[in-house]
């Protein structure tokens, strides 16, 4: 879960990093009256993607007219498909120098990745792995030690910043599981004082229960980490793929879900969600399946639903029954519904839905569910069982 | 990785390493237990925190060294909670069972990161977290690969995501195609054994005539195969299918190592990786079932 900017820099500045003040405002809302500063301004746009800058999202600007061009330009203006969250506006910084600093985690090596250049600013990405680079193991002494090796083959000036900067970086990667810190750039002044001119933090939603201060943004603000608080609140993930989607999915299994959206995709049909229901975790009870009903019938262009299970262990009778219990309580819920349930239970599961009466289409073969799917809402009275 | 306790698992030759159950008195681990046990596998112990005694029939101890001592167990199941799973690591590890296979989803990375680092300095083998488990069908089972799937056969799969696993297995079954062994190493970012890691194993493995591989973006444990297999080919038939052409960059994708960020991770890099190792690799599940089906009848 990549923190927005602002939520990154205060939880980093509160374990003492220095940021540059900042407000933030929500899309859409005009510059406040008391801004950092008497100007120029950067206004940023808090999007949870990265590659920000060159795509538009952060603008100078010199006056109020400006930034009240900028807040209304940002507010609607969309970063490689993810929607604005908010913008913030700071001082704008110069006549710095651009460094770098950046720890992430190896899967294979199982350690931190510890990364520190003089050539900060948006070119970083690019470099990608040509990065200057050691790698650490997972402790705050092990990954100073790292940056303070890698502080060494910098110009003078940029030591001492990297390693203060390393300190306090490396103590907050470790105590907040965090899966990614980055610092750029980190401006550092011909005087020798520096400060994080933008802070890159992914946190890890594993890792929710025992951050209480993650937790907390993810509690307050679900309008800026929609995907994670809806996770925590229903326990099972919900991902609107394509706004104009037609085929809702109510599915089981991350992998299965996601191949199943490829495949949909590649025949030319338009899945509207991802979705992995959890079904081993539902222990009887419809409100997982309630609520994905709502959520995909919010859908405007919806035509179809398909429910897919595959299950092992869950009891597939006991899944139809509270399926059954959940288009019941869903009387909003008039789409076709195409229902394929795959595994342990699976004819008295079919014996219960057919048994319910309500209108649904059961296949057991995926293939022949999906070709359901491409026709229903253009057939759907002929093909009702 | 050391794999010679893998290897001891999969070669039918050798009866399987015995096995402990940690987290063994939870509802659920009790209905896995019974199952694991219908497919052979040689459970002897129960680990529970603060427990000792029986429980439906299982000897129970309190950590893993007291049940090794006992049993002379040389394998662990754990099945706890997310925040439990490095301590059961770890009391695993002191006990010096050399095979840990975890289920849990929701561990945090740091902590997978830890269990990595102690894993690889015991000399052990880690298969988890965030995966149905492993099995050999009609020998052992080691977490809840689903018994519609199973039938004994030549074709390893080795897979990131339990359904579309479940899924692509029992069709290849329904096409008279079984399984040698199927390992799923899970969908975390940071794991234990990676698609990498089994390859000289199977390599080696006669049983195996074909290997499957379920994939899905994020991370670059497919790219990481893809360099092992030209480095060392594993002289049979690789084929695989990868989830993930259509997620939006920058989501999580359910699994927590399924997330394409800055460019890395995606689909492309990795067909493209797969298919310069001679990896067959399949949009849809559908074609790759019908090649794998065509290629072992045609050695047959």
């Amino acid at each position: 879960m990549l923190l927005l900017e602002h939520d990154g820099k205060t939880l980093l500045a509160a374990r003492g990093l220095p940021t540059p003040k900042g407000v933030l405002i929500a899309p859409g809302e005009p510059p406040p009256a008391t801004l950092p500063g008497p100007g120029p301004w950067i206004a940023k746009s808090q999007v949870a993607t990265g590659g920000r800058g060159k795509a538009g999202g952060v603008r100078l600007c010199r006056d109020r007219a400006q930034l009240e061009a900028a807040c209304a330009d940002l507010a609607t203006l969309r970063i490689k498909g993810h929607e604005p969250r908010g913008l913030r506006i700071e001082a704008a910084i110069s006549g710095a120098q651009e460094a770098y600093l950046g720890f992430s985690l190896d899967a294979a090596r199982g350690q931190v990745i510890v990364m520190a250049t003089d050539r900060g600013g948006v070119d970083v990405e690019a470099a990608g792995d040509d990065l200057p680079r050691v790698f650490a193991d997972l402790s705050a002494e092990a990954i100073g030690a790292a940056v303070i090796r890698l502080a060494e083959a910098l110009p003078a000036n940029l030591r001492r910043p990297i390693r203060e900067a390393g300190v306090i970086c490396a103590r907050a990667f470790c105590e907040m599981d965090a899966l990614l810190v980055e610092i750029n750039p980190l401006f550092v002044f011909p005087d020798g004082r520096w400060i994080a001119g933008d802070v890159r933090f992914v946190a890890d939603e594993s890792a929710l229960v025992r951050q209480p201060e993650i937790a907390a943004l993810v509690d307050e603000k679900p309008q800026s980490y929609p995907d994670a608080a809806f996770k925590k609140t229903h326990g099972y993930d919900l991902v609107v793929v394509d706004p104009e989607g037609e085929i809702g999915l109510v599915t089981t299994g991350a992998g299965l879900s996601m191949k199943l959206i490829d495949e949909m995709t590649a025949q030319g049909l338009k899945p509207f969600n991802f979705c992995d229901i959890r079904s081993g975790g539902m222990r009887g009870d419809s409100s997982r399946l309630i609520e994905a009903l709502r959520r995909i019938g919010e859908g405007p262009r919806m035509r179809c639903v398909l429910v897919n299970i595959f299950a092992g262990i869950t009891d597939l009778g006991l899944f139809a029954e509270i399926l059954v219990n959940a288009l019941r309580a869903s009387p909003d819920m008039r789409l076709p519904l195409v229902v394929r349930l795959a595994g342990n239970g699976e004819d008295r599961a079919e014996v219960v839905l057919r048994e319910s009466g309500l209108p649904m289409m059961i296949e057991r073969d995926l293939e022949r569910a999906v070709e359901l799917c491409a026709t229903a809402g253009v057939v759907q009275g002929a093909a009702h069982a | 990785m050391r794999d010679d306790i893998l290897r001891r698992v999969v070669d039918a030759s050798a009866p399987p390493p015995k096995v402990v159950v940690q987290g063994a008195t939870g509802r659920a681990a009790r209905m896995h237990i019974r199952l694991m046990r219908g497919h052979g596998t040689p459970i002897v112990a129960g680990v529970s925190p603060g427990k000792s005694g029986e429980d439906e029939g299982l000897a129970i101890f309190p950590d893993c060294a007291s049940a090794v001592a006992a049993t002379g167990a040389e394998a662990s199941i754990v099945m706890v909670p997310p925040l439990s799973v490095l301590p059961a690591i770890l009391d695993a590890l002191a006990a010096g069972l050399k095979l840990v296979v975890t289920v849990t989803e929701g561990m945090p990375v740091h902590d997978a990161v830890h269990a990595r680092r102690a894993v690889e300095k015991a000399g052990a083998v880690w298969i988890g977290a965030s995966t149905p488990g492993l099995a050999v069908p009609g020998r052992i089972k080691l977490g809840f690969l689903p018994d519609v799937a199973l039938a004994p056969g030549s074709v390893a799969i080795w897979s990131k995501s339990g359904t579309l696993s479940y899924e692509t297995g029992r069709r290849l079954v329904q096409r008279g195609l079984g399984q040698s062994a199927w390992i799923g190493v899970g969908g975390d970012p940071v794991k234990g054994a990676r698609f990498p890691d089994l390859a000289p194993m199977f390599r080696d493995h006669a049983a195996t005539r074909a290997i499957v591989i379920i994939g899905e973006i994020g991370g670059e444990e497919e790219e990481d195969l893809a360099e092992a297999l030209l480095r060392k080919p594993i002289g049979k038939p690789v084929f695989a299918i990868l989830a993930g052409s259509e997620a939006p960059e920058g989501v999580t994708m359910g699994h927590a190592g399924a997330i394409v960020s800055g460019g890395r991770g995606t689909l492309a890099s990795k067909t493209t990786a797969l298919r310069g190792a001679g990896v067959r690799v399949f949009d849809a599940i559908g074609p790759l079932v019908e090649a794998v089906a065509t290629d072992l009848k045609g050695q047959a």
